[in-house]
């Protein structure tokens, strides 16, 4: 794919950010739920005109159309604005939580694609069998329970039962970790930190279990009928006309043709599992985006949501445009 | 194919199997907590104005210094929620102040069981009713060094009462500020002497003192908030190392800590090296986490886990006092509700007792009117409504409201008597109880949850009947308290910021007004004594309950304990 | 495909109900035939079934009221376990209810949060996508810039959000689910049909006079509901999942209606002590997901011609 297509459609992203960022803002501003009440809380007293002042200081008082206008002009400038419960701007507040959320994400897809993959190519080698039926519906076992209740049933058995693993957290207290990127398993790599690589590994390991589960049921079936369209084709018949070995045949020639669909969901995957771990950030205490935005949402923290749905937004286009990409790889005659 | 089933079953029975085994550890004789009484000293009463109705005879752990024990010298607190800023003045949150309580000091601190104390302030005095003199410790230090004086002190409350100090994201005004309202000015009047002015008497003002904390001038000035809040400074026993608020924020022991209130606890510097706050808002998980050996103490235990804690070799429970008394406001604006005899009769058939001992284990106490029984004002004459259903369906038969056809429900204007609870997913558990016995009473009561910022308008429109929430009360003080729940609205509309019953009684509200400025403690008591009693009677609510505050520790926690506002004091804790 | 000539002269919906029973009938027996040779999608199907008649006939197999309790009898454990009792066969909750009563009458509240929101969720896909992909032009670029920007949204956060401004409750988290679930199926929808109008049945039909409403309705839609019909199966298990997950953060159905989602997330501070207050709806949900994916899979194996087993 030539660069000029790719910033093409990087910038194709900016009118759906925009969108996004203008519905949630109206969205929030029609619904029940003041900022301010929510901020101040039941201790002591609080009087009219301090109410008063934080609207202002907020532009709450001001009417939607000029507080929209306000923050396009912001968001012209590359200001996102500044949360109103935390006294912080949002994207400083956002780029702290983002790195433990991509980090969750990836350790995620690599669970789901190591469940996935053996699942999805042994079952359709072996369609109808008693191994192909076993291992999609252990593959389907993980999207079929809530999330949250995984997690803490990992944490019950493998933390307080077994401890084998840790509970919470990304990383020990005293691993030392020198931070640089903020992907606590990078970093540990690049500052040759191998205690710290450890312990991130250890943290990674169920919050990935829980989240990624779900994916390895939809990544494994996608790839098994994805397989089993190859398997039955005249290519994969003239290469074994031609003698190769059943191994080679599923290995060499199919699961590379099957790839092309798979990409495919998995780039949207990453879109979902980036978007869609804030239950699981909760139950394993993972300092995370999907946190952030849940609580931004209770707290009515009109700017932190808004900023963040926009980051969601390019992610979303981000994912597809690499998707994309993968695709023109995979297969050259795709042309963008 | 049976094969194939049967594993599945296997596997998920599996899975449960082996959740009941680590479900049920094994019972053993545990003490609950451990104090260890060396010497007893008999606190002497260091408040100029300020009196607590001290619960119990106070007994006080003293040791010269804290010796540090060898070991794992890192303490791990799992923190209940997500505090909202590194500067004391930049936020209105409790949990905030639970942590920055170890980096940060007072004028005055506060004991959960016997009240106010001096920290930072060597003495204080009521020079006229409208002015405090606080004579300061000398040879404070900050954490970068710097001693601090009547000028940090004078900075950090001007930061506070005037407008726009806070310069970083945006200029804007402390939101601790209506925290002490009536503090009008603070002057200087030597390195070691400072004078608040008050805009008018103010009985809880040493109590309100204790929430703000002493930020250093000279630092502050040079590096901005922005700067201060990416490291903080204070006198504490603790110095920042590094953290982020909803992750975990980590603390190092400072070693030339000036030693800490002398009314309480060990002095010298803290006994731990390291402390570390992390935010771990899931209860299961913090649970998980203390039965891992993850973090040290956890706050905010679920009442149904207490036992299980307790039980568990090597973790121990403690409980304090709760400040979050637990009400259902009746819009008395609102037929049937406008009539007295049928609020009382709601207080009379909700079984508190019961909700106590099954739904709270027995850590909660039946309040007896509209303050919590732990405050210094409440009135202890006063009886919780007693469970008494017979004297409940005289009261309504009195209003109007029976059984007219014998169908076991309540009849009212010739329907069946029936209002919503509104509530929020907090007191859940609470609020479906309370729901499930109005209906075994005969009322056709449905339960309603809500997300507060939602609600709060139309209960302030005064459309809803019934309202389950709770309101804190940590200061142990009335004022706010009272004036925020009973006083009536007196502009537009009779519903206001915490008053969601629409109640407006005009000798109450003239005695909350008048507690709030009387400086004589007994003239107060009297006031507030006249209120309580008019209150009870009227029953703006139905007067339900006060859980205690639970927390848990590994047994290695040494010389902790609980406290009512959540504050988790660290410098008095060791670890074996 | 052909074309009775008699069906073109009847109201909208009589066609669609024709084409699905001629569908039934055309297929129906090989359908049973081709099911038989997957006893995965058969055994699902059988567990759906029980799902379904136990949401039914609940009132008839409990004594219990589900949304009723004493404290008194508060997590009392299942019959089997030490202390358990027959007349709470599941146990009972934190608020002394019992859990079997409820886990039946739980299945009415799942099954229809499921059926609900994707049923919404595939007529609005379904007619958006079919005219989307049929008509093209203008319409179908203003619908897809708008598929688009609800995509951008992720799904949890959007239903988080729609339900936090809402308020807990069933008929709100129904429309949660649908606001953002419709998209799919339009996208669904709207590709396929772009791919069969190219086919040659379409121009047949275009030739032969039909009205461009008949041929999407009569042509083109019995076409791709197989794929649709997957598609919603497996969203069907995801919903109810969602309920589940938005249970966990308070916004989920209102108490006490019985929800096993709330069930779930009610009884998760308590695993430690009374493991049976969350794991048995959990196990539930489990059960019931789990089989109508694995349904949804088999039905895809038979239906998908080019899965077609040899």
């Amino acid at each position: 794919m030539r660069l000029v297509k790719v910033i093409e459609r990087l910038l194709a992203a900016i009118p759906i950010m925009l969108g996004v960022a203008v519905i949630v803002f109206v969205f929030m501003r029609m619904t029940p739920g003041d900022p301010v009440d929510i901020m101040m809380g039941q201790g002591g007293t609080v009087s009219e005109g301090e109410v008063e002042r934080l609207r202002s200081e907020f532009n709450l008082d001001k009417p939607i159309h000029v507080q929209l206008g306000l923050f396009l002009s912001d968001l012209a400038r590359g200001d996102l604005g500044n949360s109103f419960t935390k006294q912080q701007p949002v994207a400083s507040l956002i780029g702290e939580r983002l790195p433990a959320t991509i980090e969750l994400a990836f350790g995620s897809l690599f669970i789901g694609l190591l469940i996935a993959f053996p699942i999805g190519i042994l079952s359709a080698v072996k369609q109808n069998s008693l191994l192909d039926r076993l291992s999609m519906g252990a593959a389907f076992l993980g999207i079929s329970m809530p999330s949250f209740w995984l997690g803490i049933i990992l944490i019950l058995i493998f933390s307080v039962k077994l401890h084998w693993l840790p509970v919470q957290g990304r990383i020990d207290y005293d691993a030392g970790l020198q931070t640089v990127t903020g992907l606590y398993m990078l970093d540990s790599i690049l500052t040759g930190n191998g205690p710290a690589l450890i312990s991130s590994l250890k943290h990674l390991i169920l919050p990935s279990i829980a989240l990624g589960s779900a994916v390895a049921a939809i990544v494994a079936r996608v790839l098994r009928s994805s397989l089993l369209e190859i398997l039955r084709s005249d290519y994969v018949k003239l290469a074994r006309a031609k003698g190769a070995g059943e191994t080679t045949v599923v290995m060499k020639h199919a699961v590379r043709n099957a790839l092309i669909p798979t990409v495919t969901v998995v780039g949207l995957q990453v879109g979902v599992l980036l978007g869609g771990n804030m239950i699981v950030e909760t139950v394993f205490s993972w300092p995370g985006l999907g946190r952030l935005v849940v609580e931004a949402i209770f707290n009515r923290d009109f700017p932190l949501v808004q900023g963040a749905v926009m980051v969601y937004a390019f992610i979303f286009v981000a994912a597809n445009l690499v998707v994309d990409v993968l695709y023109t790889y995979l297969n050259p005659k795709i042309e963008m | 194919m049976r094969t194939y089933r049967l594993l599945l079953i296997a596997i998920l029975l599996g899975v449960t199997l082996t959740l009941s085994a680590c479900a049920t550890p094994t019972p053993q004789v545990v003490k609950e907590t451990v104090v260890v009484k060396e010497t007893v000293v008999v606190k002497e009463e260091v408040q100029v104005e300020v009196t607590k109705v001290v619960e119990k005879e106070v007994e006080k752990v003293v040791e010269v210094t804290a010796t540090p024990v060898p070991g794992r010298q890192t303490l791990i607190v799992g923190l209940a929620g997500i505090p909202d800023s590194f500067d004391p003045a930049d936020h209105r949150s409790r949990l905030s102040e639970t942590v920055l309580r170890n980096m940060f000091d007072g004028l005055v601190t506060r004991d959960t069981t016997s009240g106010v104390h001096l920290e930072l302030a060597e003495s204080a005095t009521l020079v006229d009713p409208t002015t405090y003199e606080f004579k300061l410790r000398q040879g404070v230090k900050f954490h970068d060094g710097s001693e601090m004086t009547a000028d940090d002190v004078v900075f950090t409350f001007n930061r506070i009462i005037q407008e726009n100090m806070i310069e970083y994201p945006d200029p804007h005004t402390s939101p601790r500020k209506g925290l002490i309202a009536p503090l009008a000015s603070v002057e200087k009047v030597d390195d070691y002497t400072v004078r608040f002015i008050l805009s008018a008497p103010w009985p809880p003002a040493m109590q309100m003192f204790v929430h703000q904390q002493i930020v250093p001038k000279a630092y502050l000035e040079s590096v901005g908030t922005q700067g201060f809040v990416a490291h903080p400074i204070g006198v504490g026993p603790f110095k920042f190392v590094e953290g982020q608020l909803d992750d975990q924020i980590v603390m190092e022991r400072f070693a030339d800590y000036w030693g800490g209130a002398p009314d309480l606890g060990p002095s010298g510097p803290a006994c731990v090296s390291t402390a570390i706050f992390r935010v771990i808002p899931e209860a299961s998980t913090r649970v998980a986490a203390l039965l891992a050996g993850e973090v040290d103490i956890i706050q905010a235990v679920p009442p149904d886990l207490v036992d299980v804690l307790a039980q568990t070799p090597g973790i121990v429970v403690k409980t304090a006092a709760g400040t979050q008394p637990k009400w259902m406001e009746l819009n008395v604006n609102q037929a049937p509700l406008d009539n007295k005899l049928v609020r009382q009769a709601l207080n009379h058939l909700i079984d508190k007792e019961l909700i106590i001992e099954h739904l709270y284990g027995g850590r909660a106490a039946a309040l007896p009117g509209a303050l919590s029984p732990f405050n210094n004002f409440a009135d202890p004459s006063l009886q919780p409504y007693p469970y008494n259903p017979e004297r409940a369906a005289e009261l309504l038969a009195e209003a109007g409201i029976a059984d007219s056809d014998g169908d076991g429900k309540y009849e009212w204007n010739g329907a069946p008597w029936a209002f919503v609870v509104d509530s929020l997913e907090e007191h859940r558990a609470l609020a479906e109880a309370v729901v499930a016995q109005l209906q075994e009473a005969g009322i056709d009561a449905q339960l309603r949850l809500w997300e507060y910022s939602v609600v709060k308008p139309l209960l302030q429109a005064g459309e809803r009947s019934a309202y389950l929430d709770d309101w804190g009360d940590s200061a142990f003080d009335p004022v706010g308290h009272m004036e925020a729940k009973w006083h009536g609205v007196e502009a537009g509309s009779p519903y206001g910021r915490g008053n969601f019953s629409g109640y407006n009684n005009a000798r109450v509200n003239e005695l909350i007004k008048a507690g709030e400025t009387e400086t004589d403690v007994d003239a107060r008591h009297a006031l507030y004594n006249e209120a309580q009693a008019l209150i009870y009677d009227e029953a703006p609510a139905v007067f339900l309950i006060l859980p205690e505050e639970v927390e848990a520790s590994s047994a290695r926690v040494q010389n902790w304990e609980p406290a009512s506002d959540s504050r988790v004091n660290l410098h008095d804790v060791c670890l074996q | 495909m052909t074309t009775s000539t008699d069906i073109r002269t009847q109201p909208a919906w009589r066609y669609l109900l024709d084409i699905r029973l001629r569908l039934w009938r055309r297929n129906l027996a090989d359908f049973w035939a081709e099911l038989r040779k997957h006893p995965v999608a058969l055994i699902a199907g059988v567990v759906i079934l029980i799902y379904i008649l136990a949401a039914l006939f609940a009132p008839q197999i409990t004594a219990h009221d589900p949304e009723r309790g004493s404290l008194r009898q508060r997590l009392i454990p299942p019959a089997w376990e030490e202390g358990g009792s027959w007349t709470y066969p599941l146990g009972t909750d934190g608020q002394g209810r019992d859990i079997y009563t409820r886990i039946l009458f739980g299945a009415r509240v799942s099954l229809a949060v499921g059926l609900l929101s994707v049923g919404i969720s595939v007529i609005i896909g379904l007619a958006l996508g079919a005219a989307a992909g049929y008509y093209r032009g203008r319409l179908d670029s203003i619908l897809s810039r708008f598929a688009d920007l609800l995509m951008a949204f992720p799904f949890l956060i959007f239903a988080i959000g729609v339900m936090a401004f809402m308020g807990p409750g069933f008929t709100n988290l129904i429309l949660a689910l649908t606001f953002k679930g419709w998209v799919e199926f339009f996208r669904l929808a709207r590709g396929e049909v772009m791919a069969e109008k190219t086919r040659e049945y379409v121009e047949a039909a275009r030739v032969s006079g039909q009205s461009h409403t008949r041929i999407m309705l009569s042509e083109i839609t019995p076409n791709i509901m197989q794929s649709i019909f997957v598609l919603a199966t497996l969203r069907m298990g995801f919903m109810i999942v969602t309920e589940a997950s938005l249970s966990f953060l308070g916004l989920g159905i209102q108490p006490p209606t019985p929800a096993w989602g709330s069930m779930v997330a009610d009884g998760r501070n308590t695993l430690l002590n009374a493991w049976w207050v969350s794991t048995i709806p959990g196990l539930a949900i489990v059960f019931l997901v789990l089989a109508i994916n694995l349904f949804g899979e088999g039905l895809r194996d038979i239906l998908d011609p080019r899965l077609k087993i040899e």
